[in-house]
């Protein structure tokens, strides 16, 4: 469907993709999905829990402000979901939209290309950080 | 006659209100914007002590209240209870977490390497006072390195269970819908772990900070060496409805694990995590995780006390009850006073008259 790419890349490549390069994408989609019944559209929290590094215990962190969108393409017959950190509704619409044209087939090509240069941008900016941040590294042996 | 004083009182409360929120001025998505960029690590210490992690809503607490912590985290904590809990997220694992600063005190050489990270740990602290004479302080840029450090390290603590320096403590797996939320029951002695640290987990710092370095001078059972301290990434791991778990985007969270070597044929070592960037509450944190197992009652290192007295909301709350209305409970206390005082009094009376 998406040219090797697994759902969790698709959807985490999406997730982290900034609001103002998601909505356009989607709004360039939106024409050719026909009815959309909007499920959920709202804020919420996602509760996240860490392990113990100790003992193994599961515990909680604390909650995370998210976004939610759950849709219907109804001339499809499928849904399409989004979910991001912070309170942009538009931003998770624009993912839900996205994902459900890719369950429904739709501007796959388009999509997947878009999807891939998104997901090739992230990859090069933890590159960048990343190198920043081995440049910290130290020989405690000489420090 | 309490309630009397505080209707007869309405127009002060009004303006004392409008004069509290005179200081701050006016507020705008500017302002909120600025702190934001501005303060990171005072947004993610509230953050954490929120126990809620939105940047955005952090930086207009902070706005909102001036700077005042403790307000700031009353606004967060009041905010979270008009949301829904949509889902629990995957248990973020230490080796799993995009890592920004891992270091150890305690051995030179850790798989992975020591990784400094953001820090001032080796700067001096100087005040830049040439930016009040106009002249912009601008950091120096970073220097990358040619390649790029390993997004995830091993954790430490799996390698030391490996080579039996630490006891391998099997946990029971639990569900994640079924992990202990302090947010939905009540706190009970002796506590659940998972209560535990996440009490500490959004405990108050300077509490944490005040209990733990007593631990560290001598009121505690143990003294810390920082066996592994790292800032990180985590990915908030969520479910689509079909199944699929994906990264919904990352939250920065710090852990700390303390060791020492007082202890039956392995290291001991405390535990502590938050929301954001926050390393000095871990190290006092996972300090006196390390130092309540057989702690006195009534010490600072025990569970009880530490847990109780470090919560903010709860700490500040009662503190400053005590400056609203009391005159019915003390009138009746000084009431008593004087009749005691004169029931003294009255014995010196008699013998004198007679």
């Amino acid at each position: 469907m998406t040219d090797g790419m697994s759902h969790e890349d698709v959807l985490g490549t999406l997730a982290r993709m900034e609001a103002a390069r998601i909505k356009p994408l989607a709004e360039a989609v939106l024409p050719q999905l026909g009815a959309v019944e909007v499920i959920h559209s709202r804020t919420g929290l996602v509760m996240c829990p860490m392990r113990d590094t100790v003992q193994g215990t599961d515990f909680h962190l604390g909650e995370v402000l998210v976004a939610e969108a759950h849709v219907t393409l109804k001339d499809h017959g499928v849904e399409g979901y989004g979910m991001v950190t912070g309170r942009d509704l538009e931003q998770a619409m624009a993912m839900a939209l996205i994902d459900g044209a890719l369950a429904a087939s739709i501007n796959v090509d388009t999509l997947t290309a878009a999807i891939r240069t998104e997901q090739a941008r992230q990859a090069e900016e933890d590159r960048e950080t990343l190198r920043r941040i081995e440049a910290t590294r130290v020989d405690m042996e000489t420090f | 006659m309490a309630y009397v004083a505080t209707r007869g009182g309405e127009r002060a409360i009004d303006q004392a209100e409008r004069l509290y929120r005179s200081l701050m001025g006016d507020i705008d998505a500017q302002r909120v914007a600025e702190i934001e960029a501005a303060l990171p690590l005072l947004i993610d210490r509230l953050m954490g002590e929120s126990s809620l992690y939105a940047p955005e809503l952090a930086a207009l607490a902070l706005a909102q209240s001036g700077g005042d912590l403790y307000e700031a985290i009353l606004l967060m904590r009041a905010w979270r209870t008009t949301q829904p809990r949509l889902q629990v997220a995957e248990p973020v694992q230490q080796g799993q977490t995009f890592t920004h600063r891992r270091i150890s005190a305690a051995f030179k050489d850790i798989p992975g390497g020591q990784i400094l990270g953001p820090t001032l740990d080796y700067s001096h602290r100087l005040l830049e006072t040439g930016v009040l004479g106009g002249a912009p302080y601008r950091p120096d840029p970073v220097e990358p390195a040619a390649r790029p450090a390993p997004a995830r390290h091993p954790s430490l603590a799996e390698w030391q269970k490996a080579q039996g320096l630490v006891h391998d403590v099997q946990t029971e797996p639990v569900d994640k819908d079924k992990i202990p939320d302090l947010t939905r029951e009540p706190l009970l002695f002796p506590a659940k772990r998972a209560h535990s640290l996440q009490s500490l987990a959004r405990a108050d710092t300077g509490g944490v900070l005040a209990l733990g370095y007593s631990a560290m001078r001598g009121y505690g059972n143990a003294h810390p060496t920082v066996n592994e301290l790292r800032l990180s990434e985590a990915d908030l791991r969520v479910r689509h409805p079909r199944g699929t778990v994906f990264s919904a985007g990352r939250v920065r969270t710090s852990q700390a694990e303390v060791v020492t070597t007082k202890g039956k044929g392995a290291l001991q070592v405390g535990f502590c995590a938050t929301f954001g960037w926050n390393e000095m509450k871990c190290i006092a944190g996972a300090t006196l995780d390390l130092n309540a197992p057989g702690a006195a009652k009534n010490s600072p290192v025990n569970e009880e006390f530490f847990l109780y007295h470090t919560e903010p909301v709860e700490a500040s709350g009662f503190c400053i009850h005590f400056k609203l209305p009391h005159y019915v409970t003390f009138q009746s206390a000084l009431d008593n006073l004087r009749a005691a005082k004169a029931k003294a009094e009255a014995p010196a009376k008699e013998e004198a008259d007679a």
